[in-house]
C-alpha cells in the first residue's frame, strides 16, 4: 500500500506547477553564474585573495569548475531552502486547503501510511533538487572552466588537489540533501499543523532567518543554544573541505540534523493521528 | 439473521462544552437506501466525518458491516464509497486522473475502462479529459459520485448529493440511488434536509436534531404518522372555514390570504375533510399538502411535546 500511496503522491507533486518552479531557478542560475564565472572570476578570484597575494605566488587554474561549484553551493544553500518550503510545506496543508483529506482520509489507506507516502515524496524532491544543482554546478562548471586544484581559505588556507575533490564534492551534496530534507521536515511539520499552504513556507523561512540571525551575533548567551540551531549545522558541508576532516564535528552535525529530522517527523504522525478533519 | 450494515450506539461528539453529536443511534440494514434527515447544524455531517473516520468520536460505538469501525478501518474503507460534504477534488488534474488516482488507493481497477465506464454512469465521459478546476460545482458533484463508486463498494454514503445540482441533475442523482439499491444491490445510506428527496428514494430514515436522535423508522410510517400542512383555495373563505372548524381532528385553522386556508391534518384525514367541504357547497380551487422537512420536524416535536 505504501508503494501505491508512494507513487500517487509524486504523480500529484509532479503535475503541481510550483513544483518545477525549483528546477526552472536552478536551471536558470547556474549557467547565470557558470558563465559569469568564466567571463570575470579572474577579477573574483584576484578580489578574493586580495589578502593573500602580498605573502603567497597564486598560480595555476584556480577559478576552475570545482571552484565555482564550491561557490555556487556557498551561495545558492542560503535560497534553495525557500524551493523546498515551496513544495514540503505544501503537501499536507494543501490537503487541508483545497478540502482533499475528505477523499483522500476516506480510503482505505491508514494515516501512517498517507503521512509516510508524503513524506517520502517530499524527500524525494529534496534530494533531486540537491541533485539537479550538483549536476548543473559540477557539470557546466567542469565542462566550461575545466578541473583544477580548489583554493578553500576558511580559518586556514587549504589547496586540495584536483584528484581529492570528487569524494569531497560527494560528500558535501550529500550533506546539502541532509540540511534541505531537515528544512524539508520542518516545512513538513508546519504544514500538518495549518490548513493554508503559505503558512508552512513563511513559518519555515521565518524560523531558518531567526536562527540564522541568533546564529551571526556573537553574543555569549546565544553560545548556548547555537550548537542546537539546525542552522547552525546546514553549512556542515564546508567540513569536507577542510584538511584534515574533522569527523569528530562532522557526528556532532549529522547528529543535530538527524535529530530534527525524526523529531518533525515523529510529531508530525502525531499532529495528523490526532487531527480531526474539519475541513 | 446478518449483522446491520451500520449500527451506531450513543454517539457522541463534543468540541469543548458545544455538543455537535450526542446520543446519536441508529441501524441500517442490507439493501436499505436509509434517509438521514436533519435540519442544517443538526450534526448529520459530524456523524458522516465520525463514520468515515475523519474525525473520532468523543465517545459511543460505530460498527460498519459488524465490524467495530477503528480496530477494522482499511476493511471497512475498502467496501464504503462517500461523498462528504462538498465535493472537492485535486483541481489541477483531470476528471479521469482523479479517478485513477482516488481508485489506486481503494484498491480499485484503475484501468481507463473501469474509469470510463464510472464517468459514464455519473454523465462525465465526454468530459473525462477536462481539469477538474473547469468544472461546475454540479459537474463536481458528479465526479463525487464517480470517487465513490470507484471501486464497486457494498455500502454508498452520500452527504448532501444533491446540493448545487439542477433540477435534471437532482432527478438524475435520484434514479441513479435508485438504481444503485435495486439493481445493484448497494446500501445506500443519505444525508439530506429536503424531504422529498428521502421521501422519493428512501425506505427507512432517521431525523436528527441537535445531534440527538428524534424518530428512526419505515419512510412511510414515519411520513403518515405525523401532520402535513395543507394549502385549501377557495373563494369562500369564510364558509370553508366554519365548515373545517367543525371537521375532527382539524388544527391550527387559519386563512392566509382571502382565497386560502392553511390546515394541520393527519394524512387520512384529508379525504373526509375535502368531503365536507364539497358538501357544504365550498367552492374548492385546489388542496395541496405542504410538507417541509423543518414543518415535519416542527409536528414531531410538538407531538413529542
Amino acid at each position: 500500500m505504501i508503494l501505491t500511496a508512494y507513487r500517487v503522491e509524486m504523480s500529484k507533486v509532479f503535475s503541481k506547477w510550483r513544483t518545477f518552479i525549483g528546477f526552472m531557478a536552478l536551471a536558470f542560475l547556474i549557467p547565470v553564474v557558470v558563465i559569469a564565472m568564466s567571463v570575470e572570476g579572474g577579477k573574483f578570484l584576484n578580489f578574493a585573495t586580495q589578502g593573500l597575494s602580498q605573502n603567497f605566488d597564486i598560480n595555476g587554474n584556480l577559478m576552475n569548475g570545482y571552484a565555482v561549484a564550491f561557490i555556487i553551493l556557498s551561495s545558492l544553500y542560503v535560497h534553495v531552502p525557500f524551493l523546498i518550503t515551496l513544495v514540503a510545506g505544501e503537501v499536507l496543508a494543501g490537503e487541508a486547503a483545497a478540502g482533499t483529506y475528505r477523499v483522500l482520509l476516506t480510503r482505505p489507506l491508514s494515516r501512517s501510511t498517507m503521512v509516510n507516502a508524503k513524506y517520502m515524496a517530499a524527500l524525494t524532491y529534496t534530494i533531486l533538487l540537491v541533485a539537479c544543482m550538483a549536476a548543473l554546478s559540477l557539470g557546466l562548471g567542469t565542462s566550461i572552466m575545466g578541473t583544477g586544484d580548489l583554493l578553500v581559505i576558511r580559518q586556514k588556507i587549504t589547496v586540495i588537489p584536483v584528484h581529492d575533490l570528487l569524494w569531497r564534492f560527494g560528500f558535501a551534496y550529500s550533506w546539502a540533501a541532509l540540511g534541505m530534507i531537515t528544512v524539508a521536515s520542518i516545512a513538513f511539520l508546519c504544514s500538518a499543523l495549518v490548513e493554508n499552504a503559505i503558512g508552512p513556507i513563511m513559518t519555515t523561512m521565518a524560523l531558518i532567518i531567526v536562527m540564522t540571525i541568533i546564529s551571526a551575533i556573537d553574543v555569549p548567551l546565544f553560545d548556548y543554544v547555537r550548537p542546537l540551531f539546525f542552522t547552525t549545522h546546514m553549512n556542515g558541508w564546508k567540513l569536507f573541505f577542510d584538511d584534515p576532516i574533522n569527523w569528530q564535528r562532522v557526528a556532532t552535525s549529522f547528529s543535530v540534523l538527524l535529530l530534527h529530522i525524526v523529531g518533525c517527523f515523529v510529531a508530525t504522525h502525531i499532529v495528523i493521528r490526532r487531527k480531526d478533519i474539519l475541513t | 439473521m446478518p449483522a446491520p450494515i451500520i449500527e451506531i450506539s450513543h454517539l457522541a461528539k463534543h468540541y469543548g462544552s458545544f455538543q455537535a453529536v450526542r446520543d446519536l443511534n441508529l441501524t441500517v440494514e442490507q439493501g436499505d437506501v436509509y434517509g438521514f434527515l436533519g435540519p442544517n447544524g443538526a450534526g448529520k455531517s459530524t456523524t458522516i466525518r465520525m463514520m468515515m473516520t475523519l474525525i473520532r468520536p468523543t465517545s459511543g460505538d460505530i460498527r460498519i458491516f459488524g465490524l467495530p469501525l477503528h480496530e477494522n478501518r482499511s476493511s471497512i474503507l475498502r467496501r464504503v464509497g462517500a461523498i462528504v460534504e462538498r465535493p472537492d477534488f485535486y483541481n489541477y488534474l483531470s476528471a479521469r486522473r482523479n479517478l485513477e488516482l482516488l481508485g489506486r488507493l481503494s484498491g480499485a481497477d484503475a484501468s481507463k475502462s473501469n474509469v470510463n465506464r464510472v464517468l459514464g454512469i455519473v454523465g462525465l465521459g465526454e468530459r473525462a479529459e477536462s481539469k477538474v478546476k473547469t468544472f461546475s460545482h454540479g459537474m463536481k458533484q458528479r465526479l463525487g459520485l464517480a470517487q465513490a463508486l470507484i471501486h464497486n463498494p457494498d455500502l454508498i454514503v452520500l452527504d448532501e448529493p444533491s446540493t448545487g445540482l439542477d433540477p435534471q441533475g437532482m432527478v438524475d442523482m435520484r434514479d441513479l440511488i435508485l438504481e444503485l439499491a435495486h439493481d445493484h444491490k448497494k446500501t445506500v445510506f443519505l444525508s439530506s434536509h429536503i424531504l422529498p428527496e428521502v421521501e422519493l428514494t428512501a425506505n427507512r430514515m432517521v431525523i436528527i436534531n441537535r445531534g440527538k436522535t428524534i424518530i428512526e423508522g419505515s419512510v412511510q410510517e414515519l411520513l403518515n404518522a405525523g401532520r402535513l400542512k395543507v394549502t385549501i383555495e377557495t373563494t369562500d373563505v369564510p364558509r370553508a372555514l366554519e365548515v373545517l372548524r367543525a371537521t375532527p381532528n382539524a388544527e391550527w385553522i387559519q386563512s392566509s390570504t382571502d382565497q386560502e386556508i392553511i390546515i394541520m391534518l393527519n394524512r387520512q384525514d384529508i379525504p373526509p375533510a375535502v368531503a365536507a367541504l364539497a358538501t357544504a357547497g365550498v367552492p374548492l380551487r385546489a388542496v395541496t399538502p405542504v410538507r417541509s422537512l423543518e414543518e415535519y420536524f416542527i409536528s414531531l416535536t410538538r407531538e413529542s411535546a
